[in-house]
């Protein structure tokens, strides 16, 4: 199941959720977007502006739910994510593009 | 039907599509169909920017050292990225404000194609501070065989909107036997099928040509050469990041039907098409490349890579608009890039050069190693 919300129940918890990416697992907390917890895990993902406009951090989000805190300018296609705004919200599995 | 700078009409504009529905009169921002085109002109509002407040002294004495061959690399590239800001900074408002019907969305155009006029504001900064002669490049845009390939291939559809609508504007609907061009029909879906394959073509003009321009000015930066440049293309490619989506906008938009129900079937049928304008816009770029790098190449940079990152870009950019990726490149040869294409205001600084935003009209580059004398370590 995949969705990607607009703000909403974007209350933060203590939680930690599991990123599956391929072969490995990274532990991401509600606390920052995914770019920066991707990066600090030694994942080396695309950019350019950091704050949704730009869309070069567009990553394949096959299943899990993520929220934006703002919504991106950048349009989100159905079934990605925009790393460097979206905050994971659940275990989620993602993938570069192929 | 003509077109009137002010349509008497009383209408709802968030009715409308966004092309080909009723002139805009009223130019009006309470209500919106779209408002990301309104969000859109208030980020490129917000990275406002003028050329002059880069110091490119430094930047003189760079070139003056460049060798040969990374001179003719160095001002093709220039000559390629004026040429791409002086059909943006028209184009968009030749083509589109005739036939656009949303005032965020016209306002947005003129936005857009305005930042482009600063883009070329800015070749013209570089070019003065490091040739005594500009006018043997900016001369050689118009008569150098490669740069004129390139322009062909970046003005062929705006042209030919634009060519429809002036006959649409005058004649109406109907073939028309145009002297020099033969019949020419002008129907409702011909006229969206040029405008969507229009922005396909600015789309790749603006996410892939650009791109390929921005790793050639980086590439110097890299080595800590024409650095100057370099953050004035970082400007650059900090609203062409914006123009890009907006673009991916109307594409992603027209084909979804939510906006004009014509448009999705148009934009369905065209699928064959605007992946091919994606593709040969690929292979002509690396044709380019090819010509950059004849003389010898650069560290760091050679036909060959650049090539690669065409292709790499290529792909990412036309799965952003739904289509399949192309090329087998599937990773970006030129990780660097990132540290230069990224935006300031966030705290990855790329090597040692400033931040731009700190520069502002603050500082300038004519640091000697006589400023040092009194420093003891």
């Amino acid at each position: 199941m995949t969705s990607t919300s607009k703000p909403q129940g974007d209350e933060k918890t203590d939680q930690v959720h599991r990123v599956l990416l391929g072969k490995k697992q990274i532990l991401v907390t509600e606390d920052e977007p995914l770019l920066v917890q991707l990066e600090r895990a030694g994942i080396h993902v695309e950019y350019q502006c950091r704050e949704g406009y730009c869309s070069s951090c567009s990553v394949k989000l096959l299943w899990g739910h993520v929220i934006y805190p703002f919504e991106p300018l950048a349009w989100v296609q159905s079934g990605y994510l925009l790393a460097c705004c979206a905050i994971v919200k659940s275990d989620i599995e993602i993938a570069f593009f192929d | 039907m003509s077109y009137s700078t002010f349509n008497r009409k009383h209408f709802d504009s968030t009715k409308e599509p966004m092309f080909f529905g009723e002139n805009v009169n009223v130019a009006r921002y309470d209500q919106q169909k779209h408002p990301i085109f309104e969000k859109l002109i208030e980020k490129q509002l917000s990275f406002f920017w003028r050329p002059e407040e880069v110091d490119l002294s430094t930047d003189r004495k760079d070139f003056q050292r460049l060798e040969e061959h990374e001179q003719h690399i160095f001002l093709s590239n220039l000559k390629y990225q004026t040429l791409l800001d002086s059909v943006q900074g028209r184009s968009p408002n030749v083509a589109l404000l005739p036939i656009v019907s949303l005032p965020e969305l016209e306002t947005w155009i003129e936005t857009w194609s305005f930042s482009e006029t600063i883009h070329s504001r800015s070749y013209t900064h570089i070019i003065r501070n490091i040739v005594n002669d500009p006018s043997k490049i900016f001369d050689d845009i118009v008569t150098n065989e490669e740069i004129t390939k390139r322009a062909d291939s970046v003005s062929l559809y705006y042209d030919r909107l634009i060519e429809m609508v002036n006959i649409y504007n005058t004649m109406g609907m109907g073939t028309f036997s145009i002297p020099g061009k033969g019949d020419i029909e002008i129907s409702m879906p011909k006229l969206k099928k040029a405008l969507y394959l229009t922005i396909a073509s600015v789309n790749v003009l603006e996410a892939i040509r650009f791109y390929v321009s921005f790793a050639c000015s980086f590439g110097f930066a890299e080595r800590t050469l024409m650095e100057g440049n370099a953050k004035i293309i970082k400007l650059i490619a900090r609203d062409e990041a914006l123009h890009l989506t907006g673009t991916q906008h109307m594409l992603n938009l027209m084909a979804s039907g939510k906006d004009d129900p014509e448009m999705a079937i148009i934009a369905a049928e065209c699928q064959d098409e605007m992946r091919q304008i994606f593709i040969e816009a690929a292979e002509q770029e690396k044709e380019w490349a090819t010509y950059l790098f004849k003389d010898g190449s650069m560290i760091g940079l050679n036909a060959q890579i650049l090539g690669q990152y065409v292709e790499y870009i290529t792909n990412v950019r036309m799965q952003a608009v739904g289509l399949e990726a192309y090329f087998e490149t599937k990773h970006n040869p030129i990780p660097w890039i990132n540290a230069w294409l990224v935006s300031d205001n966030v705290q990855v600084a790329p090597q040692e050069a400033e931040i731009s935003s700190y520069l502002v009209g603050q500082t300038d580059n004519s640091l000697d190693d006589s400023d040092f004398d009194d420093f003891d370590l």
